[in-house]
């Protein structure tokens, strides 16, 4: 491969202990959205984090619409950097559609995994009546789809010239790549449509890596019935309903994260009890 | 929250990193509909529609936790009622009274929500736009080099002389035929080109469709014998006359015929037939060719369409034809439609006009004589026969290819030709030899055809004697007429000129003059 990969995802390695953690941010984000949460774990783990190609500050060189219209895109981004640092054991935290990511990646090479952590997951956004909801119709995608492209107009279209202009000044850079995690409107709108127009359901038998289902209250993403159908389809899952209200605890709630991934963590440590409270 | 705050002429709401609403003002209230305890402790999605929600949590709470602020957010805000308000957003995560806010300005945007669509719609269309002029050059260069290519090559060879005397008239023919294919393309360009822009006008009046049908056939008639192919017609003299521009007719008629003469093989037949149904009048024209396919049926009339692209085309090859066509006959109120049993199976092309009411567009006997004098005079007196002996011809263009041709033309029917290359040398020679009647180039260096002739005019004034010039362009656009015309010239003929037509033109405004 000619491109690093570890440049390439923008892989960041740390902490002291050496069975890695594997971190995967979400639609519309970059690996920032962890630093609340990873504290907590790096007196214990290898940390890793990285930026899927197209978001953050991941080399946009290496994006290919094709390779990142459909979520093995994104799942084959994860397999190369376990491949590159020959990551094993390692325990999958996914938020949002990387929890279907991790699925993926797992489906494709289950040596490498030890565990699951779902953060907020979905195997599919869009209703499907009469048996499945999802939370969503179509149409609500394509608003926002439209939203995303009209708060994206400013950044990419406006202030990408004057970025590129002032190379002499990195701070208008900065500032752009921080304004949105990808700056790129044509790459979050395939990100966007790769993740709310994927159905993943027929996947789920075929997962065979143990894992969390992280559920929060009142999420309008992932809404409850969508972690009940999950805790049913998914083999090996367990599911604790969050405290945390919303899409993102890892940002909302940190502790109560921390609390709940350490307990399940701890729990398949001493796989003799049961699971712990 | 003090008064000030509550009533400030824009939104404001408070809201924990839960997304529980903590402080909500008076004014967002009401753009909402909601009473304050409706909303104080519900989850701020509740007056969010669901692309809203999404976009919340995926990007603007993400921002906001991270960065501590964000700005400038589009989000769309739902009322009780169901309807949904465009707002700009600003937010900013602070600490008050112990406890982590986020605190939000937001103002409503409906109008200028409503003009950023509309720019981002254009911009859209103008991508488009641009992109499909990209595919639309890269046809058209590659179709004007073909003929070019041959030209060239041919032109070379005689050039060189390499060839004998068989060869020679080949080549010849075969220049003659590429020149004439491109100036097809040309004309169908430029067709192409004011239909798109809407400039396309008819020069509407009372057209008997039997006498376009028969000149149609007559210009036909040589390919269709030359490859055995019978023309049959059948013409219901009940058909009566429609309202429409004959010479757009005429190139309707023209495009069907030699489409069907191109795709029907040796000894087949095309058939050109006209009845009258009902309060319409319908030209069937049928072949006995290689038809269309069922999947390639619809596609027919869209431009930049062609079944097969390894057909060799008798006019180029852009595909314009057949949309051109039935703009056309769109914008004379008719249709056309295509109908085929299927490949190997012959096609069938039907077009509808509707009859002319009892009502003739009337137009003056001058204009209409020097717009079709040359079409009428065309078919009254073959080219061949008609002579300019005596005629004075005074030549003005800049090319000297393009003088020396002329010049070449009208000296071998016998006018006596002063050539000059300047608008001021024209001056001059008006004085010196007193010509019968000026062809003058439009485009040309320093002054321009237009100035020419308005100083003639000018010149003329005081002697109440104007004397007769036609306009030559390479522009044939109708604007590029309408100026020449109103310039001061008689008549106009795009470039390139074709000798016959310029003959009978001088001819017709020679006579037009001598006779009162």
């Amino acid at each position: 491969m000619s491109l690093d990969i570890l440049t390439r995802n923008n892989v960041k390695v740390f902490g002291k202990g050496t069975q890695p953690m594997l971190f995967a941010h979400g639609f519309g984000c970059d690996q920032n959205m962890w630093r609340f949460v990873t504290p907590a774990f790096e007196d214990d783990y290898k940390i890793v984090l990285f930026d899927y190609v197209g978001s953050g500050k991941s080399d946009l060189r290496a994006y290919s619409a094709e390779r990142y219209g459909a979520l093995e895109g994104y799942a084959q981004d994860v397999l190369d950097i376990c491949a590159e640092l020959e990551l094993k054991d390692v325990i999958f935290v996914g938020h949002s559609v990387s929890g279907v990511v991790g699925m993926l990646a797992s489906i494709r090479e289950p040596e490498r995994f030890a565990q699951l952590i779902l953060v907020s997951p979905s195997p599919c956004y869009i209703n499907d009546p009469p048996d499945y909801v999802g939370g969503f119709e179509r149409a609500d995608i394509a608003g926002l789809l439209h939203l995303m492209e009209k708060n994206y107009i400013g950044w990419a279209n406006f202030l990408a010239p004057v970025v590129m202009k002032n190379a002499e000044r990195p701070e208008l850079t900065r500032e752009l790549k921080e304004s949105f995690c990808s700056t790129d409107p044509k790459i979050a709108r395939r990100f966007a449509e790769a993740t709310f127009f994927s159905d993943n359901r027929g996947d789920l038998p075929n997962v065979k890596i143990p894992s969390l289902i992280m559920q929060c209250s009142e999420d309008a993403i992932a809404p409850q019935e969508v972690g009940d159908y999950l805790e049913r389809h998914l083999p090996g899952s367990t599911m604790r309903v969050m405290r945390a209200t919303g899409h993102c605890p890892q940002m909302s709630h940190p502790e109560e994260t921390v609390q709940l991934i350490r307990e399940y963590l701890a729990a398949i440590d001493r796989p003799a009890g049961p699971t712990a409270l | 929250m003090d008064d000030l705050l509550n009533t400030a002429p824009c939104g404001f709401v408070s809201f924990t990193d839960d997304g529980k609403v903590v402080e909500i003002n008076a004014t967002l209230l009401e753009l909402l509909g909601y009473e304050r305890s409706e909303l104080e402790g519900k989850h701020v999605e509740a007056f969010l529609p669901a692309a809203s929600r999404i976009f919340y949590q995926t990007h603007f709470f993400p921002l906001l936790r991270l960065h501590g602020k964000v700005e400038e957010i589009y989000l769309s805000l739902r009322s009780k009622a169901g309807e949904d308000t465009p707002v700009l957003v600003n937010a900013v995560r602070r600490e008050r009274g112990g406890t982590i806010v986020n605190d939000c300005v937001l103002i409503p945007m409906r109008q200028r929500n409503q003009y950023e669509d509309e720019i981002l719609h254009a911009k859209r269309a103008a991508e488009e736009a641009t992109l499909a002029k990209d595919e639309f050059l890269a046809v058209v260069s590659h179709e004007l080099r073909t003929p070019l290519t041959a030209i060239l090559g041919w032109a070379r060879m005689l050039k060189a002389g390499e060839l004998d005397e068989t060869s020679s008239l080949r080549a010849m023919d075969i220049i003659e035929r590429n020149a004439e294919s491109q100036t097809q393309l040309i004309e169908d360009l430029l067709d192409f080109s004011r239909i798109i822009s809407g400039k396309l006008r008819l020069d509407v009046r009372r057209v008997e469709l039997v006498s376009i049908i028969e000149a149609a056939i007559d210009v036909m008639r040589p390919a269709a014998d030359a490859r055995g192919i019978r023309l049959q017609v059948v013409l219901d003299p009940r058909a009566g006359p429609v309202s429409g521009d004959p010479e757009r007719l005429q190139q309707v008629l023209w495009n069907l015929l030699s489409n069907a003469i191109k795709f029907t093989p040796k000894g087949g037949r095309v058939q050109v037939r006209l009845a009258r149904i009902n309060s319409s009048v319908e030209i069937t024209v049928s072949d006995t060719g290689q038809g269309i396919s069922a999947e390639f049926l619809p596609y027919v009339f869209e431009r930049f369409r062609q079944a097969d692209h390894t057909t060799t085309r008798r006019f180029g090859g852009l595909g314009l034809g057949m949309a051109i066509t039935k703009h056309i006959l769109e914008l004379h109120g008719g249709t056309i439609r295509a109908e085929s049993p299927g490949e190997g199976q012959g096609a069938t092309f039907i077009l509808r006009l509707p009859v002319m009411i009892a009502h003739r567009a009337e137009r003056s006997e001058a204009e209409a004589v020097a717009q079709r004098a040359v079409a009428v005079e065309d078919r009254e007196r073959p080219a061949e026969l008609v002579k300019l002996d005596g005629v004075r011809v005074l030549v003005v263009d800049d090319e000297s290819d393009a003088r020396d041709l002329l010049v070449t033309i009208l000296t071998q029917r016998g006018a006596e030709v002063a050539a000059v290359s300047t608008a001021a040398a024209a001056l001059e020679q008006l004085r010196l030899a007193k010509p019968h009647l000026i062809v003058s180039d439009v485009e040309m260096p320093n002054e321009d055809g237009y100035s020419l002739i308005r100083k003639v005019r000018a010149f003329e004034g005081g002697l109440g004697e104007r004397i007769p010039a036609i306009a030559l362009t390479a522009h044939a656009r109708s604007s590029d007429r309408l100026r020449a015309l109103s310039a001061g010239y008689q008549m106009h003929i795009p470039k390139p000129v074709e000798p016959a037509e310029l003959v009978i033109a001088i001819s017709n405004l020679i006579n037009r003059r001598q006779s009162p």
